[in-house]
């Protein structure tokens, strides 16, 4: 079933003043009451995905027209991240269903991949494709997972030291890594022996959240308790970290876009963060409603989306005019 | 069942399905009082606790906002929180789903209340 709604769009566009880059456009989406929006998923096509935690439902907005569809994803889903796979596909982490949820990108056809029927609660996070399109996945009850989606089966393997596993990326070689949020860690999945290798930020008791890889396959992290963004370069397994602006920042997401730009929330500032690797300067975009809490960010070229789960909106900053 | 009373007499399962209901929680959460840094307050004797009373946790704005206000956890509270959290704090930085099943939140909410829970 699809529910679709023709939403107000929201237009509200924000021209924000920063010293670098010149000046960025802000647009905020409007989401259905209680969508509570965690995660998003902007697709080839121009549309954005984003998991509706707070309904259990993904959803998929048209940008250009404000129009957004719902997919249920079944009895009690609680879906957290969504990518889009190899296959077109948004593929969900979906902790309240226990289980990996396909859907079709034409059809909005679910397909649920549901954990060993012996697995406890894992408490699914995120997920990545490998390099062999295998989807890995985390959870924060001391999980990682594979999914091989030419055979369809699950399985998950426990995570050295136990809960944690919170975000994951691929790097451009294929490789996969997750943080450990509880675990104060990143991991190398090595994908032939299925374990996953610790290696320890320098900063004691960071709270390593989430992570993403630049296009040198150098791992980008956001550290939640230290409020920094940690880069660790695994050829010469080197660290360098920069604390965010502000008092007490709490670094969430991160995401790194195709100049190679680093994307941050910082709950603390209420705000889209932007840092320079090159100049080494951030630049801050506070939203204009209190409680935003962008949670996860994504992007393509010219733009970077985030969910906006306090305030029931999707928000896109625009990074490069429109042609 | 009223939610005071659940906690005098809690349901038939109730043990057990508190600590399943609690189970996604232990990503971020412990009731065991030793255990600190995680990412998510300690929960041992949360009830009759000041809101954001885990002196060694830093908490979202609005948390902070309720303690201040000399807000209290109870049952009722709880149980109220637990149906849909960012309802009752706007702005919350934990996230999830809430419990639609009243005797599930009255379950977890037992088993938070009852100082033998780890």
């Amino acid at each position: 079933m699809v529910r679709a709604a023709l939403l107000l769009v929201v237009l509200l566009p924000f021209l924000i003043a920063t010293a670098e880059p010149a000046a960025s456009e802000v647009r905020y989406y409007v989401l259905p009451e209680g969508t509570g929006p965690h995660d998003v998923a902007p697709a080839p096509d121009g549309k954005v995905w984003y998991t509706g935690q707070g309904k259990g439902v993904l959803g998929r907005l048209d940008p250009a027209t404000g129009a957004v569809e719902e997919v249920p994803l079944g009895e009690g889903s609680a879906p957290h991240g969504v990518i889009i796979g190899p296959d077109g596909a948004a593929w969900v982490t979906d902790g309240g269903q226990n289980a990996i949820v396909r859907v079709d990108p034409g059809s909005f056809k679910v397909r649920v991949f549901p954990l060993p029927k012996d697995a406890p609660p894992a408490n699914l996070n995120t997920a990545a494709f490998d390099g062999a399109g295998v989807l890995w996945f985390t959870g924060q009850n001391g999980i990682f997972g594979r999914l091989d989606p030419k055979e369809g089966s699950v399985e998950i393997f426990p995570a050295p030291r136990g809960r944690g596993p919170y975000g994951i990326t691929a790097r451009p070689n294929g490789e996969v890594w997750y943080a450990s949020l509880a675990g104060n860690h990143i991991a190398r999945i090595d994908s032939q022996k299925r374990t996953a290798e610790i290696v320890e930020p320098p900063t004691p008791e960071q709270g390593a959240r989430r992570i993403w890889s630049d296009s040198k396959g150098r791992l980008w992290v956001s550290e939640w308790n230290a409020g920094q963004i940690a880069r660790y370069d695994p050829a010469d397994r080197g660290w360098k970290s920069w604390r965010l602006p502000g008092d007490s920042p709490r670094a969430y997401a991160v995401y790194v876009d195709d100049k190679d730009k680093v994307w941050l929330t910082d709950f603390s500032a209420n705000a889209i963060v932007r840092f320079d690797p090159v100049t080494q300067q951030f630049n801050s975009f506070p939203s204009d409603k209190a409680g935003a809490n962008v949670r996860q960010m994504d992007g393509r070229t010219g733009e970077v989306w985030g969910g906006e789960s306090g305030t029931n909106r999707l928000v896109v900053i625009q990074t490069v005019a429109p042609a | 069942m009223p939610v005071l009373a659940a906690l005098a007499a809690p349901p038939a399962g109730a043990e057990l399905d508190g600590a399943r209901l609690f189970a996604p929680c232990r990503a971020c959460h412990s009731l065991d009082p030793a255990e600190r840094g995680l990412p998510g307050p300690n929960l041992a004797g949360l009830i009759g606790r000041k809101i954001a009373g885990d002196a060694d946790f830093d908490y979202s704005p609005v948390l902070r906002k309720a303690g201040d206000e000399g807000l209290h956890w109870d049952a009722q509270r709880l149980h109220g929180f637990l149906a849909d959290p960012a309802e009752m704090f706007p702005g919350l930085w934990m996230s999830m789903r809430g419990l639609e099943d009243a005797a599930e939140r009255e379950a977890l909410v037992h088993f938070l209340a009852d100082p033998a829970s780890r």
